[in-house]
């Protein structure tokens, strides 16, 4: 006889959540049923455990802390947003993605590969910074297994090219100004990036198994 | 203004009332926080989606149109910028482990902290933390925040029968790694 399991009303039942005609059923199943009454056991275990665990919260000084705090970031915010034109932040997150992924996708785990000099096609597609051509070369490279890229001579090609733009510079600079792109502020461009471009990054991560 | 309701509060905001956003702000904060902590674990990631959920609500406050209650909408966006916080953090572990960036060791537990905490609790992070998105979001808005599954459906723009199935699954692997747990104590 084919039994219809009640699985996805059995932690409603552990946590007292079904209403009167729905506990009644519940129980008249779990009466002929060992799975599921195996099933509440289970979960009521975990649910006394969950009960037993507590977290300390904050004080009420934090509490009281946050509406000034929202205000206090809403005008700098404002601030900020008065002196950024939109065509920058517009031109600025894109690139700061591609940027992201670019560093990302050049963390090829060096145990596995040879210190060689990276191909040439590598090497100017990331002088270059032409993104697809940068993804294909790598993506050719790691295909080959021989996979190699000097990460010093990528990032300064990187920083030359974001450098070289007129219009990049200036929203770039206090991320590079004149080092390498190693040392861009990668926690800053994380923070900003939007749920889209989050999105973006771990999807090209993911394509290409990284992540 | 503390006895109007949430839909009142955003009306009086949309004509101009800026204290009525700070009334929203006093009404949810701990609520959100709440969720936000359970989510990321963390105080500090906590704060950080705070911040960020206020400051959305008050950027989209003014195109509000009460085609849900407006603490649906404020959980949506609390859920969503949690779950964007997750995947944030899953680039910043990506990025951690290897030594060409040198971010900063940021928000980690010190070892006291670590030492000091509640075992338990741990071991309910933990296990909360494991689970897949969409099962950690119904857990926490079922389980912690005992919401209807018609709202967190709303929330999270999902069935209900879908819901029921992720709330099973989550509180099952939950169970199921606390017994791991135990029984690995054991021997």
């Amino acid at each position: 006889m084919h039994i219809e399991h009640m699985n996805y009303d059995l932690m409603d039942y552990v946590t007292n959540r079904l209403n009167e005609h729905e506990r009644k059923r519940v129980e008249e199943h779990l009466q002929n049923c060992a799975q599921c009454t195996a099933q509440v056991n289970e979960l009521a275990a975990a649910d006394t455990v969950i009960k037993q665990s507590r977290v300390e919260g904050p004080t009420s000084f934090y509490f009281a802390a946050i509406l000034p705090r929202v205000r206090e970031r809403l005008v700098s915010r404002r601030r900020s947003e008065w002196h950024a034109s939109n065509d920058l932040a517009n031109i600025f997150f894109p690139l700061a993605v591609s940027v992201l992924l670019l560093l990302l996708l050049i963390r090829i785990p060096t145990d596995s590969y040879s210190h060689s000099t990276p191909s040439d096609a590598l090497h100017q597609a990331v002088k270059d910074f032409n993104e697809d051509e940068v993804v294909q070369a790598i993506e050719k490279e790691y295909a080959g297994v021989s996979f190699s890229l000097n990460l010093e001579v990528a990032a300064a090609g990187v920083a030359e090219h974001l450098q070289g733009d007129k219009f990049l510079k200036s929203a770039v600079s206090k991320q590079i100004e004149n080092e390498e792109i190693a040392e861009m502020d990668v926690e800053g461009m994380i923070s900003d990036l939007n749920a889209e471009q989050v999105d973006q990054v771990l999807s090209g991560l993911s394509e290409r198994n990284r992540i | 203004m503390t006895d109007s309701s949430d839909l009142e509060l955003v009306e009086l905001f949309q004509k101009g009332y800026e204290e009525s956003f700070n009334e929203l702000v006093r009404r949810y904060q701990e609520k959100i926080y709440w969720i936000a902590h359970r989510f990321v674990n963390d105080h500090d990631k906590a704060d950080d989606i705070v911040q960020e959920v206020f400051i959305k609500v008050y950027s989209a406050l003014k195109q509000f149109r009460g085609e849900s209650s407006v603490y649906t909408w404020l959980y949506r966006i609390t859920v969503n910028v949690a779950l964007n916080a997750l995947r944030k953090q899953r680039i910043r572990d990506f990025i951690r482990i290897d030594e060409f960036f040198e971010t900063a060791d940021d928000e980690n537990e010190q070892p006291d902290a670590i030492l000091e905490k509640n075992e338990l609790q741990k071991l309910i992070e933990e296990a909360i933390a494991k689970l897949p998105a969409k099962q950690k979001a119904v857990f926490i808005l079922r389980y912690h925040e005992q919401l209807p599954y018609e709202e967190i459906s709303h929330i999270l723009n999902t069935s209900i029968g879908g819901l029921k199935a992720n709330y099973f699954h989550a509180a099952k692997k939950i169970g199921d790694y606390i017994n791991r747990a135990h029984r690995t104590h054991e021997l």
